[in-house]
């Protein structure tokens, strides 16, 4: 193995670095939340719950740990992938030992959170993985790092590489790439359902059995305790939201994953199998189904109750919160004083800590829409679902049309008074375009996934 | 009404605090302020910091509120707005009248006093968090990391114990060019805070004494190359970057300063 990395050289470190993170720059998981880590007074290196960005870049993605492949060598001919075998480009693998201090002389420099380690197929999968395992071994056990380590596990590769590997990161993911069977057939010729789902089964039971063997013996060392994450590529294959969504919700249920990461597809290689995009990537499409994602994970929303097979794609007026909204007009208005956790939670306009902030509120004194705005609630979009003590903000037409209207138009319709309570009647000239366009901001704000 | 006159500091509000119950004092008729202002029917008092008085006052808040809403009333008093000791005091006082539990200081929004600390509280935290992954340090000789920081409230105070417990066997300085206040962590010791030392921790481009390890500037290069090959050129945003990593950050941090 050794010998095989050796004959690498020639290239100087920053040739690599810049080749090995362009490898990898689409894959985008970069959170490095869910572990709470302390110091222990000796080894280099923490671990925040809530992540940190250490910096973001051009593309407004956050950097939050060093991204790179180990290699972009691959024996797969995958037909969106830049680094498929038959792409002819510069390739580059790293030693362990590169790996280790960069990683090192990064995160004591504070540019980085952690490592993300990925890697191009180098022989065959168990190989790759054994490579991975090794630099993993090397990073905490020679270099006696304590940071955050995300790591993939490769599909096909042996399962007890993959459990030791396990041991050794904080999160591990298999990408699904392709939301079914048929598109993974069609782009991905060595990569099978199967392979994938079978790695994800097994660090879903690792998982379990820790937390069991932990409840036992505190000490016990810890398996893959951020949880695992995966990829799905969003707009290679005419797959509709309805279905990535679905298939979402049973990886969340099924599988128990922390995230579902959702890649609007770029067109690398320029395969005559794949959609051309002229308009660029699908971003508002990515948008929606990051926006979905969180109604499915923190507001108790599923996904048919979001889209169907008759309607399946999201609005793209509308995001899929408000859009619930004004199809189920018989739900609202919700009593803001009275109504619980989970029935604020649907309204638009209103999130999860503005939720949590009412109820606590409301203990000590009824709340107005005053109130409402020194919460948090947006009430731009709230104002057509809630009433304060009975009342509506100001008299609103409770009617599909009229709140789409009043909830796409770019310049408030409503003009808002200093002190945010009065409204001004209508007139002729108020009559902006119907359509709103979605900024650049929006759309991309759902990329980073706000962590 | 009986206004305390504070020091503007951690200790200044909490001695003020301390002096008010001490005292006995109607929360209506008691305000604490860090400058005197003329007002009508307002008697003046000034009130000494004492860290005796101060650790005494940090217990009951960790006891009586828990160690999430002690740390928001801290955060709240690192900004620079005038009204924080009052916000503070107002909030210490309603939550102690309520008898409020752990983790509750802050659920009566709607009453303005505990707003005002809350977003002062939330402003603070938000750039306590923005600045854990924006400080960017770089390796004078002999090993010592230096990081320089500009931040809008004065949080070397909460910045320290982040990274003292991240890299405990460095020895690092954490300065704010701002308030003239640098963070000193010695390798595997406790780290303590130094006021006035201005010329001392010159920046090493601004032809201080300080100079930069020769592998420094390899690492730098290499983070900025990391930095470009990261970004995905469709997806080219500026705005969106601008929003998540504001201008007033950039000056500091490696990958965005001029390379000599």
């Amino acid at each position: 193995m050794m010998e095989y990395l050796a004959l690498g050289g020639g290239q100087s470190l920053t040739e690599k670095l810049q080749i090995l993170t362009d490898a990898a720059k689409y894959d985008v998981a970069c959170t490095s939340s869910g572990v709470e880590r302390k110091g222990n007074g000796r080894d280099m290196g923490n671990s925040i719950a809530a992540g940190i960005c250490h910096s973001f870049s051009s593309d407004g993605r956050c950097i939050s740990l060093l991204k790179i492949l180990l290699t972009n060598e691959c024996i797969y001919d995958c037909r969106y992938c830049q680094n498929r075998c038959s792409n002819d480009l510069p390739r580059a693998t790293f030693t362990p030992e590169e790996v280790c201090t960069l990683t090192m002389e990064f995160y004591r420099r504070n540019y980085i959170e952690g490592l993300f380690l990925s890697s191009g197929i180098l022989r065959d999968p168990t190989f790759t993985m054994e490579l991975l395992y090794r630099t993993l071994w090397l990073l905490r056990n020679r270099y006696r790092f304590r940071g955050y380590v995300h790591v993939k596990a490769i599909p096909g590769a042996e399962p007890e590489l993959i459990r030791r590997t396990g041991f050794l990161a904080d999160r591990m993911s298999v990408n699904l790439e392709l939301p079914t069977a048929a598109g993974l057939k069609a782009l991905a010729p060595n990569k099978h359902r199967k392979s994938i789902l079978t790695p994800m089964r097994q660090i879903q039971s690792g998982i379990l059995a820790n937390r069991n063997e932990l409840a036992l013996y505190r000490s016990a060392p810890h398996f893959v305790s951020g949880g695992q994450s995966t990829q799905v590529i969003v707009g290679a294959t005419p797959e509709s939201d309805w279905q990535i969504l679905n298939v979402a919700e049973s990886l969340y249920q099924k599988f128990d994953l922390k995230r579902v990461f959702y890649s609007a597809f770029v067109n690398v290689t320029g395969d005559k199998a794949l959609p051309a995009l002229p308009g660029g990537p699908p971003l508002l499409r990515e948008h929606r189904l990051y926006q979905a994602d969180w109604l499915l994970r923190f507001y108790g929303f599923r996904a048919s109750e979001l889209l169907d097979e008759e309607r399946p794609y999201f609005n793209v007026l509308l995001d899929p919160k408000e859009d619930w909204a004004v199809r189920h007009l018989e739900c609202f208005p919700v009593e803001v004083n009275r109504a619980p956790l989970e029935q604020l939670l649907r309204v638009p306009g209103i999130g999860v800590k503005s939720a949590r902030r009412i109820v606590a509120a409301r203990r000590s004194a009824a709340l107005g829409f005053h109130d409402l705005k020194k919460i948090g609630v947006v009430l731009k979009r709230a104002v057509y679902f809630i009433t304060c003590s009975g009342r509506l903000m100001y008299p609103v037409k409770l009617e599909e049309d009229a709140i789409v209207r009043g909830l796409t138009d770019g310049k408030d319709r409503v003009q808002f008074g200093s002190d945010g309570m009065t409204y001004r009647q209508l007139s002729l000239f108020d009559d902006g375009s119907f359509s709103r366009p979605v900024s650049a901001l929006e759309r991309q704000a759902g990329a980073l996934g706000e962590l | 009404m009986l206004i305390y006159l504070c020091e503007d500091s951690l200790e200044g509000v909490f001695s003020g605090i301390y002096k008010a119950f001490e005292e006995k004092r109607d929360k209506n008729d008691t305000a604490l302020a860090l400058q005197e202002e003329p007002l009508l029917f307002a008697e003046y008092q000034s009130v000494e910091p004492d860290a005796d008085r101060t650790r005494r006052v940090m217990n009951t808040l960790l006891r009586r509120f828990g160690e999430e809403d002690a740390l928001s009333l801290c955060l709240a008093l690192s900004s620079e707005d005038p009204g924080k000791a009052q916000a503070v005091y107002g909030t210490v006082a309603d939550g102690l009248r309520r008898n409020c539990r752990p983790g509750h200081l802050f659920d009566n929004l709607a009453e303005s006093t505990v707003h005002k600390a809350f977003s002062l509280a939330r402003a603070a935290g938000r750039e306590l968090h923005h600045l854990q992954g924006f400080v960017r340090f770089e390796e004078l000789e002999q090993k010592v990391l230096y990081g320089v920081i500009g931040p809008k409230h004065n949080l070397v105070t909460f910045l320290m114990p982040h990274f003292a417990d991240r890299l405990p066997m460095e020895h690092f300085l954490l300065y704010d060019a701002v308030r003239d206040i640098c963070g000193v962590h010695p390798a595997g010791a406790a780290w303590y805070l130094q006021k006035g030392s201005g010329e001392r921790f010159a920046l090493p481009g601004a032809g201080g004494t300080l100079r930069l390890s020769e592998e420094e500037k390899q690492y730098q290069t290499l983070f900025r190359h990391f930095c470009q090959a990261i970004a995905i050129r469709e997806r080219y945003c500026p705005e969106l970057q601008k929003k998540m990593l504001p201008l007033r950050y950039r000056e500091y941090m490696t990958e965005w300063k001029k390379q000599s």
